[in-house]
């Protein structure tokens, strides 16, 4: 049911719109293109404040936070989205089969959501990680991995609620093929409730990424990444405040960006 | 005794109700009917001080005893109303089930009324209570005072509903589609307590229901209101042996009663010549108790014993019985989404289609009517390339089965959510019949829908019956309905097909006893 203050385009919505996408371009952008070299270093600049020639200041090897931060916001959206991505697929995948059929691989592939879900995520991802070793693409699969349970959970919820629906019987009735009713007649119906979790997986995904590149599990070194860029601001945080303030308050930018959005998805769509 | 002078209520700027004037005496009941929308609860609501805060009174006011309750442009008075509610005026809702609270004892939340509107002691109020208990008919009141909610039955949760509202001997009672959610035979019961309490307290009563029949049973006026307006108001046999007015024409007429059948001329056509659509012998239905979990324990139970029939060619077979006889679980076995089954299902027709009672859940929200027309058509040449249809071929076929069901072209487009109940009932019919089957179910196709759309949504399915040959299997707890669409009725009671014959001769000559109440009744 739509609520009354479920216009399409609620407060935010807009606001998380605005700030997420004024981010994602940025990092998009600098994936290919920043102000200044990521690794250009310059002695005479080093820990200048922020001005208008270098807008967050520069770092300890005079190189521009600015670009760096540019680099890094693209590397964790990129991390981010590969990450939802999937998680999200199998999510859908194992969500769809095991709320629609039930039976024996719903209680087994439960039972492993269950103990995956028993162990504190930060500590599950850094197991993966000791045994895959750090670098990008591990960081993907073991947050992905650590990821599945929660939308497994959300899409089985919702194709055990619509799997005995009339519409559904009714499909059956007309001889609609077993695939094509999970994927065609049923999966349309739970994207408001999943875009609303992918919202939240989002967040999860870049606080997490920034985590591990800050224990320096993740992203290494020259990449830039927000996290890495913190861990190595710590020791500054007295002499040049801005070098640590600049990742950080991206950081919280991009989450509350993606909170509001979600929060938007959630009003338009009307799910509770 | 009560007045409601010109009132008018508007959510955000529509006005659900339009200068509605009523006026109550004590011991009357007054009926308002109408269908959904006509702003006849709202207005029951209003009275009560019950609407919700978005609602505003425009105009007008409403007295109690020349006391003004409440007037246009003032605030609601809360504890004016507080001291009313209860102890002067009470109200009856339709949901049984959700109208008392599932966390506590029934007996406690009638008692709960007495303590706040008296000076009882605790042994006394129980006392009264109990005497409540017994008379709206709750036979076993020590055990019902005790039982939670959901121990009980709907029947048994609207009396102690009913107890809670007449325990203090309000003056004004209204009840707002008391019995609309209670099977035939409960409802009579109900209404004959209502009457019953009625003329012992001498209370005025304001019956608001949909369903003409019984506000033409129980009322002595009647007042029809169609968009937010009162169009007539009268005494029950004014409104219904010479309505005015054109609307209450109409929907007088649109009441399916026994008077008028549409099938007479062609009922004696189909007779067992033919070889039958389907046939059931012997069929007997389970269903498990105890989850789908890996350890918990199965139980079966038997929805339906023993039934026989068969479906012939073109025929309407009539399945009437009370909600939980095991209409639902027969209609499912048959079409194999039961497989819990003894005996044997005989389809001499393809792929038999249903039609389900509620409009709102039977259509995909997330497809266009125009997809949802032409997917039975995908799908059945997706099964057998034979069948298999190109894309204009489909869509042509769709809008054809549009027109045929009396929609027009621009609908094709739309989504369901944009569809009203009755339109979306057309469409699933038309999503039933679009890929030819020779039989189908309809699982109270209408028992959702307001009295005029009924009658169009049953003239539609007797019309494509026709054009389609087409065998259904009619369920229906209105008997009514039944008469009015079917050539054969088979009663069921209790899972067990007690009797079957012709409409007629089932009408005129029943031989059950069970059979003879559910004619009386309806």
């Amino acid at each position: 049911m739509k609520q009354a203050g479920g216009t399409k385009w609620n407060k935010y919505f807009v606001a998380g719109l605005l700030m997420t996408g004024l981010a994602v371009l940025l990092g998009i952008l600098g994936m290919f293109w920043t102000p200044y070299s990521t690794t250009a270093m310059s002695a005479a600049e080093k820990f200048s404040p922020p001005s208008l020639r270098h807008f967050f200041g520069t770092d300890n090897f005079g190189r521009d936070i600015f670009s760096r931060v540019m680099q890094g916001l693209g590397t964790t959206v990129a991390i981010s989205s590969l990450v939802v991505l999937f998680s999200g697929g199998i999510g859908i995948l194992l969500g769809a089969l095991t709320g629609y059929f039930g039976g024996l691989l719903d209680e087994a592939v439960m039972r492993v959501t269950d103990a995956v879900n028993g162990f504190p995520s930060i500590l599950l991802t850094l197991v993966i990680i000791s045994i895959l070793g750090s670098g990008r693409q591990n960081v993907i699969l073991s947050l992905g991995i650590v990821f599945v349970p929660s939308y497994v959970r959300i899409v089985r919820g919702e194709f055990i609620r619509l799997r005995d629906a009339d519409y559904i019987s009714r499909a059956r009735l007309m001889g609609v093929g077993r695939l094509r009713i999970l994927f065609v007649h049923i999966l349309p119906n739970i994207f408001s409730v999943f875009w609303v979790s992918v919202m939240i997986g989002f967040n999860n995904a870049i606080l997490a990424e920034s985590g591990m590149s800050y224990l320096g599990i993740g992203v290494q070194a020259p990449d830039a990444s927000l996290g890495n860029m913190l861990s190595d601001a710590q020791g500054y945080l007295q002499s040049a405040p801005w070098y640590a303030l600049a990742p950080g308050l991206t950081i919280v930018w991009l989450v509350l960006g993606f909170s509001l959005f979600g929060e938007g998805v959630r009003r338009r769509s009307g799910v509770s | 005794m009560i007045r409601i002078e010109n009132l008018s209520v508007a959510f955000g700027r529509t006005e659900v109700v339009k200068h509605v004037s009523l006026d109550l005496r004590d011991g009357e009941i007054l009926g308002v009917v109408g269908e959904s929308g006509s702003g006849k609860s709202v207005t029951a609501l209003t009275l009560m001080g019950l609407v919700s805060d978005s609602a505003r009174m425009t105009s007008g006011r409403i007295l109690f005893d020349d006391v003004v309750l409440r007037e246009a442009g003032k605030p609601l008075d809360r504890a004016l109303y507080r001291s009313y509610q209860g102890a002067k005026m009470s109200m009856v809702f339709q949901e049984p089930q959700t109208s008392l609270n599932p966390t506590q004892r029934v007996g406690r939340q009638v008692e709960e009324v007495l303590r706040l509107h008296g000076t009882l002691t605790k042994e006394e109020r129980k006392k009264k209570v109990l005497e409540t208990f017994l008379a709206v008919g709750l036979k076993d009141a020590e055990r019902v005072y005790a039982s939670y909610p959901h121990q009980l039955s709907g029947g048994m949760r609207q009396r102690a509903m009913i107890a809670m509202a007449v325990i203090l001997h309000p003056r004004l009672i209204v009840a707002d589609e008391p019995t609309t959610a209670l099977d035939v035979t409960i409802q009579n019961q109900i209404m004959a307590l209502l009457r019953g309490i009625n003329q012992k307290q001498n209370n005025a009563m304001l019956f608001i229901t949909h369903d003409l029949n019984l506000a033409r049973r129980i009322c002595h006026r009647v007042a029809v209101m169609k968009d937010g307006h009162v169009v007539e108001l009268g005494t029950a046999e004014e409104i219904f042996e010479r309505p005015g007015e054109e609307y209450t024409r109409r929907l007088v007429e649109a009441v399916p009663s026994r008077m008028k059948r549409i099938s007479d001329a062609e009922s004696d056509r189909k007779t067992g010549s033919e070889s039958p659509v389907l046939e059931v012998r012997g069929l007997s239905v389970y269903y498990q108790e105890g989850g789908n979990s890996l350890f918990s324990a199965q139980r079966k139970r038997r929805a339906v014993e023993g039934a026989d029939f068969a479906v012939y060619p073109g025929e309407s077979l009539g399945l009437v019985g009370e909600s939980g006889c095991g209409k639902t679980s027969l209609s499912k076995a048959i079409l194999g989404m039961n497989r819990r089954i003894e005996g044997e299902i005989i389809h001499h027709s393809v792929r038999p289609q249903m039609v389900f009672q509620d409009p709102y859940s039977s259509l995909n929200p997330a497809k266009t009517i125009g997809w949802l027309l032409q997917e039975p058509l995908r799908a059945a040449g997706a099964l057998d390339r034979s069948l298999a249809m190109t894309k204009g071929d489909m869509e042509a076929a769709a809008y054809d089965m549009l027109r045929r069901v009396g929609m027009g072209e621009e609908y094709f487009h739309r989504r369901p959510s944009e569809l009203s109940g009755g339109q979306r009932q057309r469409i699933s019919i038309g999503q039933a019949l679009i890929s030819g089957p020779g039989f189908l179910i309809a699982d109270e196709p209408v028992s959702a829908l307001d009295v005029t759309i009924q009658a169009q949504i049953m003239e539609l399915m007797r019309r494509l019956q026709r054009e389609m040959n087409l065998a259904c299997l009619f369920i229906s707890h209105d008997i009514n309905v039944v008469y009015k669409m079917c050539d054969r009725i088979m009663i069921m009671k209790d899972g067990r097909i007690i009797e079957i014959g012709k409409t007629e001769e089932v009408f005129e000559n029943p031989r059950e006893e069970y059979t003879k109440l559910l004619l009386k009744e309806g």
